[in-house]
């Protein structure tokens, strides 16, 4: 019978083995990419936006990655926060509440944002000021192009604000 | 035996994991005097692994929908995901060789007598796979929405018109419209991924059982009785297995070649185009491999009905090899008669095969009509040869 | 040895099966094609059945500008001289069927020849009846110098994006690279019969030598075509083929790489394959 010329230590069993092995990571490694997002989601990675549309003490809501990116061109009465102001005068956030992920909602009148899940606060730098949020509003990766934001891209100005904070 | 670790032991008293695989694998011996044909059964097999792998992973981009499947599959499948013509161009192509190994498989089946007695489950189970599968091409082809997809699917679907009473009634139900439409897409759709694929399955599980309790035929149809199988019979595995290895990778080097360099075959022009439900291509034709049959069904060109009847007993009479048949004798290889008839009815089938493509005009017509009676000549001729062989081996005695 | 026979059998009925449903159905089925193109030599980009260029004219391109600015831009734009069009594309959609195109490359896509016959009668060198733009009464001179001019203008170094852009979006929309047609779909139904097909994979449903041939002559090849003959040049031509093909089969590249490494590989696998095989069954035979 056949079954004693199969010592286990076979280098032909092994060699043959391991080159279907070989074959498999191959398929493995094609069915891995096709589950990354696609040309025109990627194109998505990076959003540009005009910050000098935004008037003085007006949010705009910009989307990025499809989240929610707050811009606020902030007036006088604001808090002052150098180690959260972009361009001098805007800050931009990520819309999403550092407790649980929910959007915060503008007030104007009192120039918070106001979490409606369970009512966390922030001011106009998008620190939070009361309820459960752990840690300000987090500032998304960006790059100035003259008085447009692209963000998404990691830029000089980005990585200054974040060496400061 | 080896001795099995514990877990082994544990799911042995539970499921019997070790019977099975006796039975299914390392107790089930093949006779010597096979060849590489007997490789086929299990290239099927690998062809189904690799159209459902393939289809699984052109599933997480396709679209079911009349406005969005054409988009889905050249757009998206084809330039937008990575690697995804490597997934369409595999599963196109195998949706094709697959018709290639099954027609293999049957004719081996057929030279060497494999559908006889005691082998009439294998045969039947083999049959319904064989019509599964056709249903299955069939209903996949629809899914990319090009012209062809649409046209192939209007033509064979405007066929049951012709049964009497219900068909115009039932072409309407089968589409859900009054023409080929989203509606039909979608339902097809639902065959192709789930319905047929599962009866596939489980009618394999079927013929893989029934052939290891009749055991496998060989060259000379002179089956092993249970004392020769040990000792000049080879086990399935690991000993048929090795054999197998090299067979399948000699055939995926070819299969790879047609993915790569020669797949246009299976991806015909016309279907680069959308489907449009006002204009019908000039030349529409099946995919290769139904168009032995298709040209069956054209070759009575003067009368609709006939062809139609026709049609449907091409597909149908070769499930009745078993009992039209009676031969004693079991392998073609020692019948010279049915030698004759066999090579006669697999030129012929060719012959339909290519004629299948060609304008159904003046000359082709009426070569396809003699192509026709020449393919149920030969099954006509199976109880006629039955008979002298029977009286032959009464004669001599064997 | 026997199992060589018995492969030598199947290799030999398939590749009689393949040539059947492959070269030789698609040699019948294309059968007035090819011989369209052997009636016609096609493509040709001598345009033989067009009027040769007048003897002894010379283009002058500053008075072909002058030419132009008189007759041409009541319907057509000039954008590369600042000329806009004398009204919206959707109003010269309805009153043209199409939208006429801009001038600036139009010389740099259309053969020399071509467009002297056009100017001189577009209905002919168009072979299409219905052609919207009329004939101008223009002299041989007249002529030779707006030809001579649109040369001088258009674009050196055109791209096969380009002359797709300039020669075919006008009717044709290409919507897998985003570009839709100029002129609206309803106006270019009635004028033309039908909607022109979408561009995007035309190249891998028609393949070259079929688009070779129907660009360079439709009525050739399809008798009766709203496709009016563009008449572009050898070079534009070839450009613009080489761009369908590009975006109709953009993995051309990666699939002929990864073929040739998945080959190798199972290449490999076969040689492995075979001596665990043998030996096995060493000992069986």
């Amino acid at each position: 019978m056949a079954d004693n010329k199969m010592s286990r230590r076979d280098f032909l069993l092994y060699a043959m083995g391991g080159w279907a092995a070989v074959g498999a990571v191959g398929v493995l490694y094609a069915m891995y990419k096709t589950w990354e997002p696609l040309p025109e989601v990627k194109a998505q990675a990076t959003t540009k936006f005009d910050l000098s549309k935004v008037k003085p003490g007006e949010l705009k809501v910009v989307s990025w990655r499809g989240k929610p990116v707050f811009v606020l061109r902030k007036t006088s009465d604001m808090e002052k926060c150098d180690n959260r102001t972009i361009a001098g005068e805007y800050t931009v956030v990520l819309g999403i509440c550092t407790h649980l992920g929910c959007i915060p909602n503008w007030e104007a009148d009192k120039k918070i944002w106001h979490c409606p899940c369970h009512g966390g606060e922030y001011n106009a730098c998008g620190v939070n000021i009361f309820g459960p949020p752990p840690r300000p509003l987090d500032i998304p990766p960006f790059k100035l192009e003259g008085k447009t934001i692209v963000i998404g891209e990691e830029g000089p100005e980005y990585k200054k604000l974040i060496g400061q904070g | 035996m080896e001795k099995k670790g514990g877990f082994m032991n544990w799911l042995d008293r539970r499921l019997a994991v070790d019977a099975l695989w006796r039975i299914m694998m390392s107790e089930y011996y093949l006779p010597k005097n096979i060849n590489f044909l007997w490789s086929f059964g299990v290239l099927t097999m690998l062809v189904f692994a690799i159209l459902v792998v393939s289809g699984i992973f052109l599933l997480m981009y396709y679209k079911p929908d009349a406005e969005l499947a054409f988009d889905s599959v050249n757009k998206t499948i084809m330039m937008d995901v990575a690697f995804g013509w490597v997934f369409r161009h595999t599963h196109a192509v195998a949706a094709s060789i697959m018709f290639l190994v099954l027609f293999i498989h049957i004719a081996r089946g057929m030279y060497y007598g494999s559908y006889k007695a005691p082998r009439e489950v294998v045969w039947i189970t083999g049959f319904l796979l064989f019509v599964l599968m056709s249903a299955t091409a069939f209903t996949g082809y629809l899914l990319p929405w090009g012209q062809m997809s649409y046209w192939a699917a209007q033509t064979i679907t405007t066929l049951f018109e012709k049964i009497p009473f219900i068909g115009p009634d039932l072409v309407i139900w089968i589409r859900g419209n009054y023409i080929v439409a989203d509606a039909t897409l979608t339902r097809f759709f639902a065959l192709h991924v789930v319905f047929l694929p599962l009866l596939l399955i489980v009618v394999t599980a079927v013929h893989l059982y029934a052939v290891r309790i009749v055991g496998s035929n060989n060259e000379d149809g002179i089956p092993m009785t249970k004392e020769e199988k040990k000792v000049k019979g080879i086990p399935f595995w690991p000993v048929f297995m090795a054999k197998e290895y090299f067979v399948m990778s000699v055939f995926l080097l070819f299969f790879f070649y047609l993915v790569f360099f020669n797949y246009s075959f299976a991806m015909d022009p016309i279907n680069f185009q959308p489907a449009d439900y006002l204009q019908t291509p000039p030349h529409i034709y099946p995919e290769w491999y139904f168009l032995a049959f298709y040209e069956v069904l054209r070759g009575f060109f003067f009368s609709q009905n006939l062809g139609l009847i026709a049609f449907v007993a091409s597909m149908f009479i070769i499930l009745f090899m078993p009992w039209l048949d009676t031969s004693p004798i079991v392998s073609g290889k020692r019948r010279p008669l049915y030698k004759i008839a066999f090579w006669i009815f697999i030129a012929d089938f060719l012959f339909l095969t290519i004629l299948g493509k060609l304008p159904p005009t003046g000359l082709y017509a009426w070569l396809g009509f003699v192509g026709s009676i020449v393919f149920f000549l030969f099954f006509i001729a199976l109880p006629i040869i039955s008979k002298i062989e029977k009286s032959q081996v009464e004669r001599t005695g064997r | 040895m026997k199992e060589l026979k018995i492969l030598a059998i199947i290799v030999v009925l398939v590749l009689i099966g393949y040539w059947g449903i492959e070269p030789l159905a698609h040699s019948i089925m294309h059968k007035h094609v090819e011989e369209a193109i052997k009636k016609y030599n096609l493509p040709d980009f001598k345009f033989s059945d067009l009027d040769p260029l007048p003897s002894g004219v010379k283009g002058n391109a500053e008075a072909g500008k002058e030419t132009v600015k008189a007759f041409c831009v009541s319907c057509h734009s000039l954008k590369k001289e600042g000329i806009n069009a004398p009204m919206p594309s959707q109003a010269a959609a309805q009153s043209f069927g199409v939208v006429p195109p801009d001038l600036s490359n139009i010389g740099g896509i259309l053969d020399e020849k071509y467009l002297y016959n056009f100017l001189k009668n577009p209905q002919k060198a168009t072979e299409n009846p219905k052609f919207s733009m009329p004939a101008l009464g223009l002299n041989d001179q007249q002529i030779m110098d707006i030809v001579a001019y649109l040369k001088s203008i258009a674009k050196k170094n055109i791209t096969g994006e380009d002359v797709v852009k300039e020669g075919c979006v006008r009717c044709h929309s290409i919507k897998y690279q985003k570009i839709s047609a100029v002129s609206p779909a309803d106006t270019m139904k009635k004028y033309l019969g039908k909607v022109p097909p979408d561009l995007s994979v035309i190249y891998k449903a028609k393949g070259e030598e079929y688009l070779d041939a129907f660009i360079n002559k439709p009525q050739a090849i399809i008798p009766g075509t709203g496709m009016p003959r563009v008449g572009l040049s050898q070079e534009a031509q070839e450009k613009a083929l080489a761009y369908l093909d590009e975006i109709s089969d953009p993995h051309k590249e990666q699939r002929q790489k990864v073929g040739l490494l998945v080959l190798a590989y199972l290449a490999v696998m076969v040689g492995l394959t075979f001596a665990w095989k043998k030996k096995i069954w060493k000992n069986i035979h």
